[in-house]
């Protein structure tokens, strides 16, 4: 499209050079301190009710329901957090809700980037419709399934187990979807190489694809993850029994409609339930930036 | 893509030929027998497993002991749900066969459930008389009752005490004349912003608006089980709900969380709601507020709501379930249970002794009780009601003629159709 | 540097689907192989689709054609076939159609809004800065998992017209700021700042990873040559960044057309049925038990869908950067619409 693109010069900038040029490339040619501000006024928008969600869980319940409400706690308390854990079989709920989060995510993970691969390197028989169809069934409204995925749950027998929980939630559309969309980026010299030395397309598959997609599974990763630990509807339908709820559906319990609702809890439990998402997503929001940029030389 | 479409097509077509050659609903009653089969003597044994909501679904499992010091051979299984969902959890449990023996159901869910034949008619060891008869009213779905009213909960006036006496009225309006007049005068010399506060549209308006046409003796179905919901007497609710509005008495749009802060602080004289404001204003620290009976028009009326417990067909301890229920509505049992949860007894007799028999407050929600009116457990009730919200809100907010809107509520609800 | 050798192996989706060499694609055997091959990755996910997706799929695709009501739970072949009275029923239902234009008005002021947004946002972050980088990612991740309750709450108080934040700052501007949750007008703009504010942490994830393929170098001799910023993201990020902008796009369009939870916790469809989207729509007619409507409700909703998909296709696969034929081709494999036969 541009001729300007392609200039020679690109590849001899100077180190120095680089620097001045990388704060350029992000679209602003003001100081850095300019962008800083900025981001960090957004910072405090998108920050804000997630600061007030954790603040009011440290407040009594008549100083949530209070209006205007108050933004630093009057009177500091931990009796939600003290309640919740009473209350709660906490230790039952978090196990279902991490044994089927951590399934769901390797599952995901595996299936979808081996699926993802084919789709994006192997020119096989039946290539085209198998996606298009995958591709669909990422657009049809999951509420229109529940009733009939419920009663062919049922049938297999499957309700009130893990494995109720866990496999209709295994092998997602998204994630082949995304796998596919960043294995097609990568070079196919890569591949070409491997065959032409003999290499089975698993032994590609795992040797010379998996390690060049580190970005796109942390990013499958964290999506998943955090899908699957805050699902609601499918943990109520399949668990008939309290010892199979996950911790959203053991939460929910404490919202029962506008006028009774118990804020206090319900909010020490959002602050509780979203702990163990952010540390996935620490571990793991590190891998997206690393990722191509470094391993797509080899 | 044309010859994948063409091909699941054919092989929907072919499907769907196989799934309904035959078929079709030849009666849109409930199939089987409706009439109770008998509950077998003597104590309950084996294991009952029990549905419910909320803080009803946490506290059972102190009742749930007490039933097995009684019948030491019996257990009860509760498994608390979200009412978020509840709704859903019992629709799709219904269609895979998967219930328990008991759960607790919304009085307005009845008419649809039971219209699935998934539940059991009630057998005679609960009587119908025992309970208040709007609460027994919320059972019966054509003609049958299904299951046990639980507990209840009836609408009243929460009005301001001390704005009611700036303004130098009564806080206890008993006609529709003395309501006009006393919401506009807290209003003109109370120092409240707004005289009273309506329920101006959307979700469960439909609740505050029915005491009125049940107080201008209006009726959801008539004898014959027609709609009648443009008859003069509902025209004559909406225009008196309407004129509220219309005369800036009562606000057109409260911001969720706002009214008890309102009320508490003057800015709000009055409102209309059920029991569980009474904790909500405690809790506040606030106590200076007077609760009387919804006025009188042609005659005395109020919403009654709660919830039910029933027994599903497939129950596998169908005896044991009907033990646990007539347990639970017998009057000693019922007042425990409001000290424990503040649900309010279905059962008159319950009414008798301790705080319900002397609280000036609750005294108030027993004589509502007595004239409350639930509408028709009918299986489309929940979809009729939405139209009767939606219109609701083009009379308070954008000035909708009365006569219009209740002939347009009529004619969408009869497309609609009861369902029965 | 790294980025320097990136040109030749450019973005994360950059070149979707080449398959094999000429000269493997002509042998037989091998190709016969390959599909072995190919068909072996492609089987547990396959498996699991079929009887978890495609099963309940044709099922509630069977009930759309039908008058299944909640009471036919029990006995669900005891239903009458309808054929498409289910589907002109809907669309002669003007509720529908209003839910349908609240939705239209949704998806298409809040799609390319989120989009810009969100790239805008990950740009910053990914070369803007370097200090405390990772500290932002984290922050502008919050939202997402930010518990619905008190993002209700929150923006409740925010959007409040005598005393909220949103219209407090307006006032600075002169600006009198409206009643956003309660004026039928305003009440949709709201929404999807909402929204906005709601999944641009997704959005920015993902164009973070896709970001990590854009050469500096590129930007360096563009700036060079004299071109300015938004010139240089025209040229240069977006056509790189194409077919993740495409993957966004596509989760975007799906997911704000199946808009739901704000409109569920702030304003319950109203006021005046104002922001009473199809997927609401469509949970009530399953609330009310109306299995037959709703189904076909939700095929509507998803051949709107479809459509929008389709549309983004055509929209981010043209105008590549890459020479004529290969595109061409890049665009038939990537496009599930793209017309191969």
């Amino acid at each position: 499209m541009s001729t300007r693109t392609t200039s020679p010069e690109s590849t001899s900038t100077p180190a120095v050079k680089q620097n001045k040029t990388r704060a350029i490339a992000i679209g602003e040619a003001r100081p850095q301190w300019w962008l800083y501000v900025t981001l960090g006024l957004g910072l405090i928008v998108v920050v804000t009710p997630f600061l007030w969600m954790v603040l009011s869980s440290l407040k009594p319940e008549a100083e949530i329901r209070q209006s205007p409400p108050t933004w630093w706690p009057q009177t500091l308390t931990l009796e939600n957090f003290t309640e919740l854990f009473t209350r709660l079989d906490f230790p039952q709920f978090f196990t279902n809700s991490a044994v089927v989060a951590v399934f769901v995510t390797l599952g995901n993970l595996v299936f979808c980037s081996m699926l993802g691969y084919a789709f994006a390197k192997i020119d096989f028989w039946g290539r085209d419709w198998l996606f298009r169809i995958v591709l669909a069934t990422m657009m049809i409204p999951g509420v229109v399934m529940l009733v009939p995925l419920f009663v062919l749950v049922s049938k297999m027998g499957l309700v009130n187990t893990y494995a109720g929980l866990i496999l209709p939630f295994l092998a997602g559309p998204f994630g082949v979807f995304l796998m596919r969309q960043f294995i097609g980026a990568l070079p196919d010299e890569l591949i070409d190489a491997g065959r032409i030395d003999g290499a089975g397309e698993f032994r590609i598959f795992a040797r010379i694809i998996l390690p060049l997609c580190k970005p796109a599974l942390a990013t499958l990763g964290i999506l998943t993850f955090l899908g699957s630990w805050n699902n609601f509807l499918w943990p109520l339908v399949v668990a008939s029994s309290e010892d199979k709820y996950t911790l959203p559906v053991a939460l929910a319990l404490y919202s029962v409609g506008q006028n009774e609702n118990q804020y206090g809890l319900m909010l020490a439990g959002a602050v509780v339930v979203v702990v163990p998402v952010l540390i996935v997503f620490l571990i793991l929001q590190k891998h997206i930036i690393q990722g191509i940029a470094t391993s797509g030389i080899k | 893509m044309s010859k994948i479409l063409r091909v699941s097509v054919a092989a929907l077509a072919v499907t769907s030929m196989l799934a309904l050659t035959g078929c079709g609903r030849s009666d849109a009653a409930p199939e089987g027998d409706t009439s109770a089969a008998a509950v077998a003597e003597g104590a309950a044994t084996g294991t009952i497993t029990v549905w419910a909501m909320g803080t009803e679904g946490e506290k059972l499992s102190d009742f749930a002991e007490a039933f097995s010091e009684e019948n030491p051979d019996a257990t009860v299984k509760e498994t608390a749900i979200p009412w978020d969902a509840a709704h859903d959890k019992i629709a799709t449990a219904i269609a895979a066969d998967q219930t328990p023996d008991v759960s607790m159901v919304g009085t307005t869910w009845m008419g649809e459930f039971a219209s699935t034949g998934a539940l059991d008619p009630t057998p005679d060891t609960i009587a119908a008389d025992s309970f208040f008869p709007g609460a027994w009213g919320t059972t019966v779905v054509n003609d049958v009752a299904y299951g046990m009213p639980w507990y209840v909960e009836t609408r009243v006036m929460y009005v301001n005490t001390a704005v009611a006496e700036k303004a130098g009225v009564s806080p206890s309006p008993t006609t529709w004349e003395e309501l006009t007049a006393t919401s506009a005068a807290m209003q003109a010399t109370g120092g409240a912003a707004s005289g009273i506060t309506l329920q101006a549209g959307q979700q469960g308006a439909w609740q505050t608006l029915m005491p009125f046409v049940w107080q201008a003796g209006g009726e959801i179905l008539d004898a014959d089980g027609n709609l009648t919901l443009d008859t003069p007497e509902f025209v004559e609710a909406l225009a008196y709900y309407q004129s509220f509005f219309t005369d800036g008495v009562a606000p057109k749009d409260v911001p969720v969380g706002t009214l008890e802060s309102d009320f508490v602080a003057g800015n709000i004289a009055s409102f209309v709601s059920g029991p569980w404001h009474v904790g909500i204003l405690n809790e506040a620290g606030y106590e200076d507020f007077t609760l009387s009976p919804l006025p009188k028009g042609k005659q005395l009326a109020s919403f009654i709501g709660g919830s039910n417990l029933a027994v599903f067909k497939n129950a596998e301890n169908r005896d044991g379930a009907w033990k646990f229920i007539e347990w639970l509505s017998q009057p000693d049992t019922q007042a425990a249970w409001y000290e424990a949860t503040s649900d309010l007894p279905s059962v008159p007799a319950a009414w008798e002794s301790g705080a319900l028999a002397t609280d000036p407050q609750l005294a108030v929600f027993g004589t509502q009780l007595e004239t409350a009116v639930a509408p028709p457990s009918v299986p489309n009730w929940e979809q009729i009601a939405t139209v009767i919200d939606t219109e609701l809100e083009k009379v308070t907010k954008s000035g909708l003629d009365p006569q219009e809107a209740a002939t347009s509520i009529q004619q969408q609800a009869e497309a609609i159709g009861t369902g029965l | 540097m790294s980025t320097t050798i990136l040109p030749k192996s450019p973005a994360p989706a950059q070149q979707p689907a080449r398959g094999a060499t000429p000269a493997i694609r002509r042998s037989t055997p091998l190709r016969r192989r390959r599909s072995l091959a190919a068909w072996g990755f492609a089987a547990p996910f396959v498996l699991l689709f079929l009887v978890f997706t495609a099963w309940p799929v044709i099922s509630s695709l069977l009930m759309s054609v039908t008058d299944i009501k909640s009471r036919d739970l029990r006995d669900p072949f005891n239903v009458n076939f309808v054929g498409i009275d289910n589907f002109s029923a809907v669309l002669s239902d003007p509720l529908f159609w209003q839910a349908a234009r609240n939705t239209g008005y949704f998806v298409v002021v809040g799609v390319p809004l989120v989009m810009f947004v969100s790239l805008m946002i990950a740009m910053a972050l990914n070369t803007g800065i370097t200090r405390l980088s990772g500290f932002f990612r984290v922050g502008y991740f919050m939202p997402v998992v930010t518990s619905i309750v008190a993002v209700a709450v929150v923006w409740r108080f925010l959007l409040k017209e005598d005393n909220g934040i949103i219209n407090l700052a307006l006032g600075w501007f002169g600006i009198d700021g409206p009643n956003w949750l309660g004026d039928p007008n305003w009440s949709m703009p709201a929404m999807i700042m909402m929204a906005v504010w709601r999944s641009m942490g997704t959005l920015i994830v993902i164009f973070l990873a896709g970001l990590q393929g854009v050469p500096a170098s590129l930007h360096e001799a563009a700036a060079l040559d004299g071109a300015n910023a938004a010139q240089r993201l025209r040229l240069i990020t977006v056509p790189i960044m194409r077919p993740t902008l495409l993957f966004g796009a596509v989760l975007t369009g799906i997911g704000y057309l199946q808009f739901f939870e704000e409109p569920f916790v702030m304003t319950n469809g109203g006021p005046l049925n104002s922001t009473l989207s199809v997927s609401f729509y469509i949970y009530r007619q399953f609330g009310f038990g109306n299995y037959g409507i709703a189904s076909a409700m939700s095929y509507l909703l998803f051949f709107a869908i479809v459509l929008l998909t389709l549309l983004q296709f055509r929209l981010l696969s043209e105008r590549d950067p890459r020479p004529r034929k290969k595109a061409r081709k890049a665009s038939t494999t990537t496009a599930p619409e793209g017309s191969t036969r």
